[in-house]
């Protein structure tokens, strides 16, 4: 039997918009999920930021630029990385737990790339909030040691509203305490997005016909 | 256009390799089912009515033979055209139902129009008329798990046509609900058949099915084993 095309194909698509209101939607049904998920993100940026608010203390108090000794990097170095472990640890459970939903996604005519949006935008979320909850815990971390009497809750707070005192390439200019919470988002974004990347692309990637037989 | 066969199969085949065996899931199905035409596939479990119902829908792709929907070879559509195919052409319903757990019963009906590009009045407007039509007027913002089996299947139907499929196809649809919530289930599609002209392809041991279908295929071990037509099945049963 010849085969002429007569079947006019169309356009899909799936406008930002939507994609965002539905990830928000599946974060605050899922919401449990998602702050332990959000938890790795909080704790490392948290740890960040307390060992950059004491090196600026030692900024102001040294009257030289302090930064991070090699051990201090290292271990911040292997917190993020545990981080960004936990997280893709967690979101290969959420894919797999809604492996059957992504098969009727694709049934409804969800692209490859639509499933994948999906759980990049889940995962931005995640970071945002993770950023600016491990900034806020950073900051009271940083407060709590400066309670001690070596170093003085009025050397924290010069520290944090000097320009510079902690070294944030392209924010030198702003008050150290703001220069501290953009790194920890963009920290904690793509610490998210990197956790997120091979599981979400595994959830893309999954044949419809087996996402829909998968039994959870 | 239209085409007097919307979905035709030949030699229609999917063998799975579990170990050394080979499960021939379908073996050689040559089936052509007419425009409008309701129709139900019968078998016991693992006859290879899911596979089949794979393979029409575009789900996974066959080991031999071919697949026409609308006289076009769904293999060789690349990922995007099978993609619009399921979006447009074909509404599934399911044994499980499958609704979004996160989205209401409106949302959950607007989303192939989504896909398809409807603007949003329009696609407010139509999934009302749908959940209206298959009578949950009174359910448009509620989740699925606020509603029961019978319910979540009518706005899976609901869904299903949302973007005026020209097949319906349905996997064990009525399995998980009891008798007359499986019943009114099969009123609803039968009608909706009717009245819209879809092609309904249902996968069922439901033997309530029969008295709906235009024709009903027995599949067994991956093959056709006979083809029962309306007319003959009431012969049949003024023989009992």
């Amino acid at each position: 039997m010849s085969t002429p095309q007569h079947m006019e194909i169309g356009k899909i698509s799936l406008p930002f918009s939507e994609a965002f209101r539905i990830a928000l939607e599946d974060i605050r049904r899922r919401f449990v999920r998602m702050v332990i998920t959000a938890a790795s993100v909080i704790l490392a940026v948290g740890f960040m930021d307390a060992l950059l608010v004491l090196a600026a203390v030692g900024t102001i108090v040294g009257g030289q630029a302090a930064s991070l000794k090699p051990f201090q990097l290292w271990i911040l170095f292997i917190s993020l990385l545990v981080c960004v472990v936990g997280i893709m640890n967690s979101m290969l459970i959420a894919v797999a737990e809604r492996t059957r939903e992504i098969g009727t996604w694709k049934c409804l005519g969800a692209l490859d790339r639509h499933v994948l949006l999906l759980f990049l935008i889940e995962a931005m979320l995640i970071g945002f909030a993770g950023g600016i909850v491990g900034w806020v815990i950073g900051l009271i971390t940083a407060f709590v040691y400066g309670l001690q009497p070596t170093i003085g809750i009025s050397e924290i707070l010069q520290a944090l509203l000097t320009p510079g005192s902690i070294a944030v390439p392209g924010f030198s200019a702003l008050p150290s305490i703001i220069a501290m919470l953009v790194l920890s988002m963009l920290i904690a974004i793509s610490l998210s997005l990197i956790g997120t990347l091979y599981p979400a692309y595994r959830a893309a990637k999954l044949n419809p016909a087996e996402a829909l037989r998968y039994e959870v | 256009m239209r085409y007097e066969y919307t979905v035709e199969t030949e030699d229609l085949a999917k063998y799975y390799t579990m170990g050394p065996a080979i499960v021939k899931a379908l073996d050689g199905i040559d089936l052509r089912v007419r425009r409008g035409e309701y129709l139900s596939v019968m078998g016991p479990s693992g006859s290879g009515k899911t596979t089949l119902f794979n393979m029409i829908g575009g789900l996974d792709r066959p080991t031999r033979g071919k697949v026409y929907i609308d006289e076009v070879d769904i293999a060789k559509l690349d990922a995007y055209e099978l993609a619009w195919l399921r979006c447009r052409k074909i509404g599934y319903i399911f044994q499980t139902f499958n609704l979004i757990p996160v989205l209401t019963a409106i949302e959950n009906v607007m989303l192939p129009m989504i896909f398809a590009g409807v603007p949003r009045e329009q696609r407010i407007k139509k999934a009302t008329e749908l959940l209206e039509r298959v009578g949950l007027g009174d359910r448009l913002y509620h989740k699925p798990g606020e509603l029961s089996g019978g319910q979540q299947q009518r706005v899976a139907i609901a869904r299903a046509l949302a973007n005026d499929p020209a097949i319906i196809l349905a996997d064990e649809p009525t399995a998980n609900l009891d008798m007359k919530t499986g019943l009114e289930i099969i009123g609803v599609m039968r009608e909706l058949n009717q009245e819209k002209g879809v092609t309904v392809i249902t996968a069922t041991h439901d033997l309530k099915m029969i008295d709906v279908s235009d024709r009903i295929v027995y599949l067994r071990d991956g093959k056709v084993e006979r083809i029962e037509t309306r007319r003959e099945i009431a012969i049949e049963t003024e023989e009992i």
